[in-house]
Order: structure tokens, then sequence, then C-alpha cells
């Protein structure tokens, strides 16, 4: 693919699993922040739009549909493709309402991961 | 004769012509009535006059009835308990009584009855007789046992929905819990196997990978642990073995177990020589642990935690004191229950059991917990008390 590098934000409120996942996509080459829960996401969002946006469901200080709401309602990383992550029962269904592009079920492989992400980015581009 | 419709005819004629007299009208009317026994008994409790709404009750056409006392109609219990006696004698004291209760018919079968007795007397206040009304009230009482029985399946329904409901909450917390240090397994260890396929597996990645393998088999085990011990404490029936136990000592060692974790000054305790209780040592060391445990994970790291011990003549107490986030008010009434976090809690690892493990706990040795605002209305302060009797 011949485009400048990706942008992933990684919205997690676990510390190790953010992390892992950050370094994940810098390994993959893409440019990465990461935020602990829904707020510290918006504050990186502005000014910078990202590519791909992995999102867990629950978060303290401010959840993924909070997180939406005022995103979508601030209107600020509108392209932005949204994978949710989670260990949720209703998952499909929660990413359903938060109008994402996709999701993905905790546990999972590195693989999958990566998979979604560059899915994503070929059919945004 | 108390129904003798000679007795009043003038009065009658003058007021209302009729072809009978008006207690000759109350005689066709009682006679009328089926759904309630109308009859009266003689002073000495006799049977005097009988009504089909009696026959019906009953069973005793009024030639089988008449002249007989009216003791039949109670069951042999209440006949030895002197029942029918005690009621006549209140009708005549009182002028009148109302009872419910079981009644007897001809064929031995049983109703449940609401009765009348009011005395007759004669203007000089002689006592003519004893006036019964009595009512069968059996199908009214199964409808009122029907409607506590639904009411019952209801409460049982409704208990059954609100436990699945808590298996629901219980479930998916223990999902997310369980399922997120597994997905940094996986990750971790993959992320360690691509570095090394491609040639990148220097030491810095072999070690922060492998910490957070380690770090999540840690939390998995500790997710397990106390799993585990809801479900041996819901086993545990009735009182801990108590054995006398120094509440100071056990202070001690979760504080130095603490302390690496915590930094040297961080948890300040304050104790006499010795505090002893009679109780279950493994089981107390854990209430400590948790208090302290909390007490940590919810205040900043520079902030001091606090432990008491108290000494009074016939109970120990703990006192756990942090100047943390606290406790809101809607958490503190749901403290002690499974599952339940604060929603100012944000994300500390764990079920929410500590403190309904630590609960249960106390409870079984007799003792109270209770938790709150610290004293200046900061931070959280707990405060355990435990009996020192060692039954």
């Amino acid at each position: 693919m011949s485009r400048r590098i990706t942008r992933v934000l990684v919205v997690e409120d676990d510390t190790t699993l953010h992390e892992t996942l950050a370094e994940v996509s810098v390994d993959e080459g893409h440019d990465v922040r990461a935020a602990a829960h829904g707020r510290e996401a918006l504050e990186h969002l502005d000014g910078w739009e990202p590519d791909v946006i992995l999102l867990d469901l629950m978060m303290p200080t401010m959840d993924a549909f909070a997180f939406r709401a005022r995103q979508q309602q601030l209107g600020i990383a509108a392209a932005s493709q949204t994978i949710v992550i989670s260990a949720a029962h209703n998952l499909e269904a929660a990413a359903e309402r938060l109008e994402a592009d996709g999701w993905i079920a905790k546990p999972f492989g590195l693989d999958q991961v990566v998979g979604m992400v560059d899915r994503l980015l070929e059919r945004a581009s | 004769m108390p129904f003798d419709p000679a007795s009043s005819k003038e009065d009658v004629s003058e007021e209302a012509p009729s072809p009978h007299g008006t207690d000759e009208l109350l005689r066709l009317l009682v006679d009328a009535v089926e759904d309630y026994a109308i009859f009266v008994l003689a002073p000495d409790g006799h049977v005097l006059t009988w009504n089909p709404g009696a026959e019906r009750a009953k069973g005793y056409t009024a030639g089988e009835i008449i002249g007989r006392h009216f003791s039949v109609f109670y069951t042999p219990e209440e006949r030895d308990a002197g029942r029918p006696a005690w009621l006549l004698g209140q009708a005549a004291e009182h002028g009148r009584v109302e009872d419910e209760g079981w009644r007897v018919r001809k064929d031995g079968t049983r109703f449940w009855a609401d009765v009348i007795l009011t005395a007759i007397r004669d203007r000089s206040g002689t006592l003519l007789g004893v006036a019964k009304i009595t009512r069968d009230l059996t199908e009214r009482r199964q409808a009122q046992e029907q409607e506590q029985r639904l009411l019952a399946e209801q409460h049982a329904r409704e208990a059954a929905e609100e436990a699945l409901n808590e298996r629901d909450r219980f479930l998916s917390i223990a999902s997310h819990e369980l399922k997120t240090p597994v997905a940094i397994l996986q990750l971790a260890a993959e992320q360690l196997l691509r570095a090394a396929d491609s040639g990148r597996l220097d030491e810095t990645r072999l070690t922060t990978g492998t910490r957070r393998i380690l770090r999540s088999t840690q939390r998995l085990t500790a997710l397990v642990d106390e799993l585990l011990d809801v479900s041996a404490l819901s086993r545990e029936q009735g009182p801990v073995t108590r054995t006398p136990t120094d509440v100071v000592a056990l202070v001690e060692e979760v504080v130095a177990r603490f302390a690496d974790a915590a930094g040297p000054d961080r948890i300040r305790v304050e104790a006499p020589e010795t505090a002893t209780v009679g109780g279950d040592p493994s089981r107390l060391d854990q209430v400590i642990t948790n208090l302290v445990d909390n007490a940590l994970k919810y205040s900043p790291s520079d902030e001091p935690v606090e432990v008491r011990v108290v000494d009074e003549p016939d109970r120990v107490g703990i006192i756990v004191a942090d100047r943390g986030i606290g406790l809101e008010e809607a958490t503190e009434a749901r403290l002690f229950e499974a599952f339940s976090r604060g929603a100012n809690a944000g994300h500390v690892p764990g079920l929410g059991l500590g403190l309904f493990i630590t609960h249960q706990i106390v409870e079984r040795h007799g003792g109270r917990i209770e938790g709150g605002a610290g004293p200046d209305g900061v931070g959280a302060t707990f405060r355990v008390w435990l009996p020192k009797d060692v039954a």
C-alpha cells in the first residue's frame, strides 16, 4: 500500500493490554497513541485524526457509548474506522449501537487485530 | 318461646296491616335464608330452633338436632378446651361475641366458620337464649389461602429472577475480568514469537513480554482464588472454629507483607502489645489483608494508610483508614454485597468480592463491620469489631 503511515488510537482502560496493543501497532509500523478512557481519547482527537480507533467497551470515567456520542456530537474523527474490543457477551449488538466498523471479542490473537485493521483500511482507501 | 308470633301481634297491626305478624315474617325470612345457619340456643346451650341454612351448613335436620347441645358442632380439641361454654358465657356477659374457626358437620367433615352469638333477653333482662348465626367461610378461606400461595409463588419467582440477574451480572463481570488477562497472555506470547521469527527479539522485548505474561497469570490466579473463596465460604456453615488469636500480631504480619509494594512508611500501625480474640487466624488474616489492600488500591500512593487496633474489655477493633477516593453514598449502601463496585472505583482489577468475603468472615465470627467516610470527610474508614469471648 502506497500511502502515509497509518494512525491508530488505542482506547483501553487496562494498562497492560493497551501497552501491548500499542506495541503491536508500532511493530506494524503504525503511528500509535493510547488512552485509558473516552475522555483521554477525546483529548487525543483534538487536532489529530486517526485512521483506526481500537475502542474498549467498559471503561471508567467515560465508556465507549459516552465517547462515541461526544465524538459524533463534536463531529471529530468522522472518517476514522472504529473497532470495538470487549469481553461482553452482547458485543455485536453493542458494536451496532456504537455504529462501529468492526468488533473483536476478547481474548483475541494478534493476527485478528492486525488483520481487521488492514481490512478496514483497505476498504476505506 | 322467643319467636312466638303471638307476642307482638298488636304492635304490628297498628303499624303495618298484614295477613302475618312481623314475627311470622321474621320466621319466614329465617326459614328462607340458606347461606346462613340461623338458630337459637337455650341459655345452657341446647338447640331450640333450626333453619334450612343451618341444615345446609351442618348437615343435621331440625328433628335430629333440636334438643341436643350445640357443642356437637365443635372439634374435639375445642370441646376439650371448653370453647363452646366460654363462647356462651361471653355472649351472656357482653351481649355479643364473634368467633372464627373450624366447625364439624354431621358427617364429621370440617368447615371454616364465622360465628356470631347474640344474647336474647326479655324486658326484665332475663336471658332467654342465645341467637347463633354461622356462615361457612371455607371457600373464602380457600380463596385467601390460594391468594397467599400465589403471592408466595410470585415472591419465589421474583427471588429466582433476582438470582438469575445476579448470576448474569456475575458472568459479565467474571468474563470481563478473566478474558482481559487471557487476551494479554495471548497477545504477549504471539508478539514474542513474531519478534523471534523476524529476528527482532532483543532483551527488552523478551523481558517486557515475559513480565506481562507473568503478571497476567498472577492476575488470573488471584481471580480464581477469589472465586474459590466465595464458594468455600458459602459451603462452610455455622460459626468458625475459634482459637485464641492475637490481632496485633496478625496486623503486623499483613503490614509486613504489603511493605514492599506499598513503600516503607506508607502503612502506619497504632496498636497495643496484644489484643486477643477467639477466631480463625487465617480468615482474620484475610479480613485485615482485604481492608489494607483496598485502602492501598483506592488511595494515592503518596497518602498514608492507617491501621489501628483497639483493645476494649469485651471486643477488639481493627480500624483501617485511607485518604483516597472515599465512598459515594450509593456505594455505601451496597458496600458488602457481592459484585458491587463503587461507581468512582474506576477500573481496579478484581471481581468486587473482597468486601463481600470480608463481611461474611466477620459475621461468622459474631463481629460487626462498618465502612464510611474518614473523620474529616476525606477517604474511607473501615471498622471491624470482633468479640473476645472464645465460644
